[in-house]
């Protein structure tokens, strides 16, 4: 089944992506901590883009689209702002103490911890970002 | 999300309740800045009504963490739940912070 969600980047959209996870994810059977990480994983990609994507102060979007298909859920986030690839940004250390830990960064490192796959491309002048967690114990 | 902040004991005890996802990070860093000011004391966050937290979030217990070390005080960070701990836990943000 497939799922469509479109949001300006505006960060105060946000809370949207909650409701749309969580119906998905109840529709298919998914565990609760799932839900969950689901939903912090794409709330990073998509802060990112709304971030990042399109010049300030203009409005452009960015397209969720979700479906589950053998028990590997796959969410591709797409937008046609300015090429950004976030699979490139240098891994986190996690091991650095607080005084050493710069503030940012830890969006791709949550995405990359919790889905088992991630892919970035650009075509036909939108970024796709591409997503998968495999999820056994989901009904589909 | 709402944060309730209360004194006690010379130091002072902030209530998170709700989604701390980006937007409400936005709008608790104004809502933070009493705890900001008072990070020369012991500063405890009671996360047992915080259902969700991202990197916006982490981030802001991140600066709060900081303040506290450069001012001599100390962040106490208690009931956490499964999800929230397993996501300090992919962070490293567990080690960060004294846990209870």
């Amino acid at each position: 089944m497939q799922h469509h969600l479109t949001l300006p980047n505006d960060i105060n959209t946000i809370p949207q992506l909650g409701t749309f996870v969580e119906g998905i994810c109840e529709e298919t059977g998914v565990s609760m901590e799932n839900t969950m990480q689901l939903n912090l994983a794409l709330e990073e990609a998509v802060v990112n883009v709304m971030s990042y994507a399109y010049p300030e102060g203009t409005t452009g979007y960015v397209d969720i689209d979700i479906n589950t298909v053998d028990h590997r859920m796959c969410i591709i986030i797409s937008d046609s702002g300015k090429p950004f690839d976030p699979t490139t940004k240098e891994e986190v250390d996690i091991t650095l103490s607080a005084e050493q830990r710069p503030i940012g960064g830890l969006g791709i490192h949550l995405i990359r911890n919790i889905m088992d796959e991630v892919a970035y491309e650009r075509k036909d002048n939108r970024n796709i970002l591409t997503l998968k967690k495999y999820l056994p114990n989901s009904l589909k | 999300m709402n944060i309730t902040i209360q004194e006690e004991n010379g130091g002072f005890v902030a209530h998170l309740n709700g989604r701390l996802d980006t937007p409400a990070a936005i709008k608790a860093q104004q809502d933070m800045v009493p705890l900001m000011e008072n990070a020369d004391k012991v500063i405890t966050l009671d996360c047992e009504a915080l259902e969700y937290i991202s990197s916006s979030g982490l981030r802001l217990f991140l600066a709060l963490r900081k303040e506290a070390t450069a001012k001599g005080g100390s962040i106490i960070i208690k009931n956490i739940n499964d999800e929230i701990k397993k996501v300090f836990m992919m962070t490293g943000f567990y080690n960060l912070f004294t846990i209870q």
